[in-house]
């Protein structure tokens, strides 16, 4: 494995903790690679399944890689009634991608998700660990714009 | 008016960057009363004799939790704070990390010293990794201030699943699992985290103790109603022109708090509690809002008569199909089975046989699942069947 | 040592004793009543999945597992009241509902313990439609077939592999509805990680796995895979 994984392994109490491995992972690289998954099986003595299992389980680790920009955007009810669909809209067309792809220059993933806890300020949604709220179509092109 | 600030009393009041705004205003006095003046057994007691009840949902007696892990064989024992707020429609939590972690703090450090715990965890959520520095160093200054010395508080992060709140796949998320849900009994105060005695309590639940602690348990006995003690922080959402967080004394009408209080206007009906929540129609928004009628973890999404409650009730379950553990069949399963129904009703394409069968199913659920999820999930679906039912009536092709 | 304490509780009417520690499934065994279970193997530790199981404990809110309730003093049980019986067989439905595996091509027919299960709730169509699992057979190990169009999820074999086997080839990965029992990164499970012990064959309720029938012979084509 190359150098810089190494660092990503976490130290102290942490070592053990196989979903920090994998969450130190998944914002070091943009996702978890099968080498780590590899590599982190071996130092916890489980086998490749087991680690497998627990990253596929939860929805902010991936096992393929994302864009450097990961989008997303509340589906739930509370977003849903202030109109989400017309951010998922807009950014579908400042990004040419529909939810669950990544661009062609891997700037960007798009991923629908559930409620962020922003509903007061829906409609809402995260880029990478950012929240952005009280969207409207009209402030989709200004955010994503700051991101590079 | 039934506001009253009691969890979010210093919320933007102190400047939750800095200890010492929150030490002006009594910060720390409770721990250190319940340290000096008081034994663990005592502090149980005053938790007990007040009345608090869980504030993540399920309104389980905080102080006799408490005292099941204490009285626990053992040394190691843990104190964990839910701060994993995926129901939707919830955000209250999330406005008390953002302004007011000292309280939070000082709350697990007192749980703590009650039960005999010398190692406390916050399991917040990925979707609030945006907290995590202000959290990190409100610890920090506590610790720098001494007020930790009996236990270390460590943050754990989920990584996106709403079934990582229920208390047991919680557990095994911060053991670095797969958030599954395990079976009960054994009970967390008897064998949770590393299967040690464990308490965990929802963040608002904890922002309660100190204030129990310094004006004691008749204090708090006397606000709200027979078995809902206290105040509760809403999340209200949906339509409504004033969205936001409210803490209200137990038992205050759904009415006051949706009309008056977020002026809401032609309304149709209430979600009270998320996805798992109850539906209120409109007829009977004067409900009052406590653990013997209606609660939850306190979202209340307000839906106008624009809305249509079959879209709704499909949404919800889509939702619950998708954040299901997988463990247990009934949820496994039976939450996909109603979204193939319900989708089916919302494209009005809905059969004859089909408001039986999803009677059926939902009971079934109910009965069976594993967890609260599970358990939970066919309500959305019973109570629109109960006080909608023409809406699905009128999508039978 | 510490006394074993007997314990004496009611069951469907008869009241009988058992020892602290047992569980409900076990004290009605003993007592000749016939619980259905699928996910429950005694050599294995209970995980409480398929709910197959479940019986009426007065007092308790919704119906318990019995494979994994142990029994309390004073406790009445109801083993089959229409409640309970009308629970499984929605249970047995939903299982049946995503089960891709005819009965009628599958040559673990005879020994299926769902079909057993089915025929004894005396289940017939299932009132529900769902997604159909669909995963093409595994056929490239000569030790062991996996069709898991077939599998209920019960783990156990990935219990028996991990607790009776010593090997961890199995884990689940994925949520929800897409639980999967996988081998590494969900890849068929081919020879390299399979010793041919036969634990999990053995133990699996479904066709889901298999003997390969000619051992050693290499099966010709492509599976046919539908998308759903
Ligand atoms: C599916 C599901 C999700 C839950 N999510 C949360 C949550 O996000 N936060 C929370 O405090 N409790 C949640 N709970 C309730 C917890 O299981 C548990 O009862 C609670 O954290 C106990 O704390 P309390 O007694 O202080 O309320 C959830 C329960 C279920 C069944
Ligand atoms: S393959 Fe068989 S033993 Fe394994 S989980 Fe599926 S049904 Fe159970
Ligand atoms: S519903 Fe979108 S943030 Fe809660
Ligand atoms: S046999 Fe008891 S839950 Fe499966």
């Amino acid at each position: 494995m190359s150098k810089g994984q190494e660092g990503v392994l976490p130290q102290g109490k942490e070592q053990e903790n196989l979903l920090v491995m994998l969450e130190r992972a998944q914002s070091e690289f943009g996702y978890v690679p099968e080498e780590f998954i590899v590599e982190a099986a071996h130092s916890l003595n489980v086998s490749i399944s087991e680690v497998y299992g627990v990253a596929t389980f939860y929805s902010f680790l991936s096992t393929k890689p994302l864009g450097k920009n990961v989008i997303r955007i509340c589906k739930s009810l509370p977003c849903y009634l202030k109109n989400s669909q017309m951010i998922i809209k807009s950014v579908e067309d400042e990004i040419g991608i529909k939810p669950g792809e990544t661009t062609p220059d891997g700037k960007f993933s798009f991923e629908l998700t559930n409620c962020i806890g922003a509903c007061d300020e829906a409609p809402a949604m995260l880029i990478n660990n950012d929240v952005h709220v009280n969207l409207t179509p009209g402030k989709i092109s200004q955010i994503l714009k700051s991101y590079k | 008016m039934s506001e009253k600030r009691i969890v979010l009393k210093n919320c933007e009041v102190i400047d939750p960057r800095h200890i010492t705004t929150y030490l002006t205003r009594d910060g720390f006095r409770a721990l250190e009363k319940a340290q000096k003046e008081m034994t663990p057994e005592e502090i149980i007691e005053e938790v007990k004799a007040s009345g608090l009840r869980g504030r993540g949902g399920a309104g389980f007696p905080c102080g006799l939790k408490w005292e099941l892990a204490r009285n626990a064989p053992g040394d190691e024992k843990y104190v964990i704070c839910n701060a994993d707020e995926g129901e939707v429609g919830t955000f209250k939590d999330r406005y008390i990390l953002q302004n007011d972690p000292f309280t939070l703090i000082e709350g697990i450090a007192i749980a703590a010293h009650a039960i005999g715990a010398k190692q406390g965890y916050i399991y917040l959520r990925a979707e609030y990794h945006h907290l995590l520095d202000s959290l990190v160093n409100a610890i920090d200054q506590a610790k720098e201030r001494g007020f930790l010395q009996h236990v270390d508080i460590d943050i754990r992060e989920g990584a996106g699943a709403y079934v990582c709140g229920e208390e047991s796949a919680l557990m095994d998320s911060i053991e670095g699992k797969r958030g599954e849900v395990r079976y009960r009994p054994p009970f967390p105060p008897t064998k949770g985290l590393w299967g040690k005695p464990t308490i965990i309590n929802n963040v608002e639940t904890l922002m309660n103790i100190p204030q129990i602690i310094l004006n004691g348990a008749s204090w708090f006995n006397q606000i709200g109603t027979e078995r809902s003690k206290g105040t509760k922080v809403f999340s209200v959402s949906g339509d409504v022109k004033r969205p936001g967080v409210y803490e209200l004394v137990l038992g205050t009408r759904l009415k006051e708090l949706v009309e008056e209080l977020a002026l809401a206007e032609k309304v149709k009906m209430v979600q009270v509690g998320g996805a798992t929540g109850r539906l209120v129609p409109y007829d009977m928004i004067d409900t009052a809002l406590s653990f013997e009628t209606i609660l939850g973890a306190g979202a209340i999404t307000v839906f106008d008569q624009s809305r249509d409650v079959i879209d709704i009730v499909y949404r919800t379950m889509e939702f619950l199909a998708e954040e299901s553990c997988g463990k247990c069949a009934p949820c496994r399963e039976g939450t996909e089975a109603m979204v193939e129904i319900l989708g089916r009703f919302f494209r009005s394409e809905g059969m004859e046989k089909d408001i039986r069968v999803l009677e059926e199913l939902s009971s079934a659920m109910m009965l069976s699942s594993l967890c609260g999820l599970g358990q939970a999930a066919p309500i959305p679906v019973t109570d629109s069947l109960q006080y909608f039912r023409n809406d699905y009536e009128n999508r039978i092709k | 040592m510490r006394k074993i304490e007997k314990i004496t509780v009611t069951i469907d009417g008869s009241q009988v004793s058992g020892c602290e520690g047992m569980t409900i499934l076990e004290l009605a065994q003993q007592n000749g009543i016939d619980i259905p279970t699928l996910c429950h193997s005694p050599e294995l530790t209970p995980i409480g999945a398929c709910r197959i199981c479940v019986v009426a404990v007065e007092g308790s809110r919704t119906l318990v597992g019995s494979c994994h309730t142990p029994i309390t003093q004073g406790m009445v049980i109801y083993t089959h009241s229409p409640k309970v019986l009308e629970t499984r067989k929605v249970i047995v439905e939903l299982l049946l509902a995503s089960h891709c595996g005819s009965c009628y091509m599958c040559e673990k027919a005879n020994v299926c313990q769902l079909r057993k299960i089915a025929a004894d709730l005396e289940v017939g169509l299932p009132r529900f439609q769902t997604r159909k699992r669909y995963y093409p057979i595994e056929d490239v190990s000569p030790y062991i077939q996996r069709d898991l169009s077939k599998c209920v999820l019960c783990w156990r074999c990935v219990r028996a592999c991990n607790e009776i086997a010593k090997q961890n080839v199995f884990g689940i990965a994925y949520r929800g509805f897409n639980s999967k029992v996988v081998v590494d990164f969900d890849q068929p499970i081919d020879k390299e990680v399979c010793q041919d012990c036969n634990v999990c064959i053995d133990i699996c309720p479904t066709g889901a796995l298999s003997k390969p029938r000619e051992v050693g012979e290499e099966k010709k084509g492509r599976p046919l895979v539908i998308s759903s």
